[in-house]
């Protein structure tokens, strides 16, 4: 209680200290936030390419197309478990660009099977998978079914048509058999379908001279290539190697490569965030050393009396860590509190379908609360060292 | 022994190039109930004998031993723990926390001892002693010269030590009251038989102790008993 009353002593002054911890967590936080959001964007990227090999066309080929004959020349490697077909296509053609942290929606073409070797496993909301062998059927990711307030049973034409469609613009009727959990990551803003309405929008996009001579069905974008289940990094990028010396005409990516650019990328990115705040923070920490001092240099007879009552250094000297520990901590809660706040209106004020700018997370909350608590506690060490090493006698007859 | 020893006692400070002869080769016996004045002009060396009793500062030279203890032998800790269990410290400047309230005040020195906090009884009845029992949410900041010194003369009392040391005690308050706190630590001292060891100025005011030691440049100048020892219980 003596310590809240301490603090509470000098309201304008501990006001003004708290303030300073106050905007340093909140920075932390809304900042942090902002990180947390964009490493669980990369982490579903990580989960997804650190669990297959992406093979494609070669270096040098312009068009994005393979045999699907080739799917049988990679599933004879050593090592290759499984391989899918996969076929991808912009949502809104014809969109105009738009800074975002999410991925742009997209159409995903494969087998529904796939989803049982991915790393990064989708669960449904509401309805269910494709029906094998059907078409004309669709799943929604969570963002991408409310940016179009699509629930299931309800049809949605896709490739959506730009608002200045030419007028050969073609798309098609799916119905939505199933509506995904929020993942935050890349499968929120895809709309799946099967291969074959894949190999349909696969044909609908090439050009006119070629359209009528390509047989899609004998043709994909690209293979999603999978090891068995628990397979290293490093095994995945020694199947890469062997696809790329054993089957031609195609280019097997090394999944540790993709990995560390989004790692490197995420590392980067909450390194420039954290380190933005923590700076603001620790300038609230000095604050508090400076309110502690002048604490100390005010109670120099409380001090002085309190060791003639019997206070060792140690007790004198947790008083006032306590103290400056509290003024971390409320600091730390406060701006925490108003930090959360303003990423949670921000969040819910984000239009549907784009991403949201921040996510909260429990470790974000324990590091900010935390790092303000203990800032608060460092900050209050040399004070209350001074204050414990005065001596008494001095300190009894201070004016 | 109980009591307090002091043996050839000195402290010596050095101010510049000159050693100041603070306390220089004491030696006394104080007995248990014993209600000692300490007089002296200023610089005879009054204070620094206090504060070597209390244990806030350490000798240059010499041995005092706290009921037969050689304080000597005592770390910083051990020190702390003697100051909080066997002395009881009252100062010209009252020294009250203005944070805390009066029965907080009392009960401060408890929580530096084990097994502090059953002392709040204890604190309540001390107050009710020096008559502020009305007065036990009061801040500081609420009560007169002489209430406040009652206040920290309860205070010195709450860890029941064996030698209450008092620093000018009336220094700071007219002579109606200081009379009235010498008649109320005269009781206390007859009461409790705590050993009250007391510097001040005021002859009137030594003159009622049971024995006087004057000090000059910091050497007992003279010692006398004036009055009978209050028989320990």
């Amino acid at each position: 209680m003596e310590i809240i009353r301490n603090v509470a002593r000098h309201k304008l002054r501990s006001f003004l200290t708290i303030s300073g911890i106050v905007i340093g967590v909140l920075a932390l936080t809304t900042m942090g936030a902002m990180a947390e959001n964009f490493n669980a964007l990369l982490n579903g990227g990580v989960a997804y390419f650190g669990q297959n090999v992406q093979v494609g066309p070669p270096d040098g080929q312009s068009a994005a197309l393979l045999p699907l004959s080739k799917i049988d020349e990679i599933k004879a490697v050593d090592g290759v478990a499984a391989a899918f077909p996969s076929y991808g296509f912009q949502a809104k053609p014809g969109a105009p660009p738009s800074f975002s942290f999410g991925v742009p929606d997209s159409i995903v073409a494969g087998d529904p099977a796939e989803n049982d070797w991915a790393g990064l496993k989708t669960t449904f909301a509401s309805g269910h998978q494709i029906d094998a062998g059907s078409s004309g059927q669709v799943v929604l990711g969570s963002s991408i079914s409310k940016e179009f307030g699509k629930k299931v049973g309800d049809s949605i034409d896709l490739p959506i048509r730009p608002v200045d469609a030419r007028p050969d613009f073609v798309n098609h009727s799916f119905t939505v058999v199933g509506i995904l959990n929020v993942t935050r990551t890349a499968p929120d803003n895809f709309a799946y379908i099967n291969t074959a309405d894949g190999q349909m929008l696969l044909k609908d996009s090439l050009p006119i001279a070629i359209r009528d001579q390509v047989d899609v069905s004998k043709i994909t974008q690209s293979v999603d290539v999978y090891a068995k289940p628990g397979t290293s990094l490093a095994a995945l990028d020694s199947i890469a190697n062997r696809i790329n010396s054993q089957v031609t005409g195609v280019k097997a990516t090394k999944p540790s490569e993709t990995v560390n650019a989004f790692k490197s990328g995420g590392a980067i990115f909450t390194a420039i965030t954290t380190a933005a705040a923590l700076l603001a923070l620790i300038i609230g920490g000095l604050s508090v050393v400076n309110t502690m001092f002048m604490a100390v240099a005010e109670r120099v007879r409380e001090i002085g009396l309190k060791k003639a009552v019997g206070a060792t250094t140690y007790n004198v000297m947790s008083e006032f860590l306590l103290e400056a520990t509290l003024i971390g901590l409320v600091g730390g809660l406060i701006g925490y509190g108003i930090g959360a706040a303003i990423t949670i209106i921000v969040n819910g004020t984000t239009p549907p379908g784009q991403s949201t700018l921040f996510l909260l997370t429990p470790a974000l909350t324990i590091f900010a609360i935390g790092f303000a608590t203990l800032l608060g506690a460092v900050a209050g060490v040399l004070p209350a060292w001074r204050a414990a090493r005065l001596d008494p006698v001095i300190a009894l007859r201070n004016e | 022994m109980q009591g307090i020893r002091l043996e050839g006692l000195t402290k010596h400070y050095k101010r510049g190039g000159e050693i100041i002869r603070a306390l220089d080769g004491v030696t006394l016996d104080i007995e248990p109930g014993e209600f000692i004045a300490v007089v002296g002009r200023s610089g005879s060396g009054k204070t620094t004998m206090l504060d070597l009793l209390g244990l806030l500062l350490k000798p240059t030279a010499g041995k005092l031993f706290i009921d037969d203890v050689d304080t000597a032998q005592l770390g910083d800790r051990q020190r702390a723990q003697m100051r909080a269990r066997k002395v009881g410290f009252v100062f010209q400047e009252y020294n009250l926390l203005s944070g805390l309230n009066v029965l907080e005040n009392v009960m401060l020195p408890l929580r530096y001892v084990k097994n502090g906090k059953d002392g709040k009884q204890h604190a309540i009845e001390l107050i009710d002693r020096v008559g502020l029992s009305d007065r036990l949410k009061h801040r500081p900041a609420e009560l007169s010269g002489g209430q406040a010194q009652r206040v920290a003369i309860a205070r010195s009392m709450v860890n029941r030590p064996s030698i209450i040391l008092l620093d000018e005690p009336t220094g700071a308050v007219d002579t109606e009251t200081a009379q009235q706190l010498v008649d109320l630590l005269k009781r206390l001292n007859r009461e409790e038989h705590v050993t009250l060891v007391l510097v001040t100025h005021d002859t009137d005011i030594a003159g009622q102790a049971t024995r006087q030691i004057r000090l000059k440049d910091g050497k007992v100048l003279t010692d006398e008993k004036v009055g009978e020892l209050v028989p320990v219980a």
